[in-house]
């Protein structure tokens, strides 16, 4: 469940536009290690299991 | 989940995530590590052996975040560390704690599922030991901080050899010593000349507590004890000539810098020569001394 907090200002556009590039940028970089991570698990796989 | 509605709300960049792993201070970390598995007696295969240097380097990035996420009002008042993500303001806390947890017990379940459990848990024991034992208990409450802390970077070679061998012999352990014994000459001859920026920070470093004379003879002193165990492997045959002789050579030029910073008596940290050359040549030591027993090993096995 989300929730706003009133407290804060909210962010004026500049810093949106920053906001969202850096959670872009993130979310590139994650997908880009998820990817190398399911190679390097696939290969692992198929040396333990060659291996056995 | 809170949604951003503010210009304080913090969104660590990735640049930043990864410049809390200490890249720098890693790339000493993958090198020794990298050393251990290819001086192991026995083969691994490309694969697993990239897998265990992966898990090694995200064990160190792991300890490397909590120790700073722990670290951050020290951070802020030296200049050297001022500009790290956290005390820049860059980063959340909450961000860096889960950061470097998640990293460790990932890094530690690779290093078990695809190599072995050994390994495994001697990395795991070394974040601990960087994390905990260093970082929360020992460095703001001794000048020892150094000796003993030291050990968790000693590490990378031990856990490199056994995710070959899957157990640990003589060899790795006198590697251990090696870069155990190499951690304060290093550290305290670096500590000389940024000392102000220690006490500033209220860590007891040798230099703040026990004064600069009596680091500088502790620094020959250790230079003797890395001399013997930098030999050591050679002289109980468990490495060939070139080795014993870039040991025997390097080990001497070691101890002769480390005599001559004993001999210092200099107050001015711009005027600290002997320290400064000490401080280059010892990380060329031990990378020099880590590739000859890659060498040793691959061209006189």
């Amino acid at each position: 469940m989300s929730e706003i907090d009133h407290n804060k200002k909210p962010m004026s556009p500049e810093e949106q536009k920053a906001y969202q590039a850096r959670q872009k940028q993130r979310a590139l970089i994650t997908a880009g290690l998820l990817f190398f991570l399911v190679v390097l698990f696939y290969l692992i796989t198929v040396v333990k299991i060659s291996g056995s | 989940m809170t949604i951003a509605t503010t210009s304080s709300y913090k969104l660590a960049s990735a640049r930043d995530l990864f410049a809390l792993t200490k890249p720098r201070v890693m790339s000493l970390v993958i090198f020794t590590a990298i050393c251990g598995l290819l001086a192991a007696p026995g083969t691994i295969h490309p694969v697993l052996g990239f897998t265990a240097i992966l898990a090694i380097s995200l064990g160190a990035g792991a300890s490397a975040a909590l120790n700073q996420w722990y670290e951050q009002d020290i951070d802020a008042v030296m200049k050297r560390t001022a500009n790290r993500p956290l005390p820049a303001g860059r980063m959340d806390s909450e961000t860096a704690l889960h950061f470097g947890i998640g990293l460790a017990v990932f890094s530690v379940v690779l290093m078990g599922l695809a190599v072995n459990w050994l390994s495994a848990a001697i990395l795991a024991f070394s974040i601990f030991f960087y994390a905990v034992v260093y970082t929360i208990w020992l460095k703001r409450s001794t000048p020892q901080n150094i000796v003993i802390g030291g050990a968790a970077g000693a590490f990378p070679p031990v856990i490199g050899w056994a995710a070959v061998t899957g157990d640990i012999t003589l060899m790795p352990v006198l590697l251990f010593l090696v870069v155990f014994f190499w951690t304060p000459p290093h550290f305290w001859a670096l500590a000389l000349f940024v000392n102000s920026d220690y006490s500033k920070a209220g860590v007891p470093m040798m230099p703040v507590v026990a004064g600069r004379q009596s680091t500088r003879r502790q620094i020959a002193a250790y230079s003797v004890i890395l001399a013997i165990c930098a030999i050591a492997p050679f002289a109980l045959n468990m490495t060939g000539a070139i080795y014993g002789t870039v040991a025997i050579v390097l080990s001497a030029i070691f101890a002769i810098l480390s005599f001559r910073v004993g001999l210092s008596k200099t107050e001015e940290p711009s005027e600290m020569k002997a320290e400064k050359h000490l401080f280059s040549f010892s990380i060329f030591y031990l990378f020099a001394l880590f590739a000859a027993v890659v060498a040793d090993r691959i061209i006189l096995a």
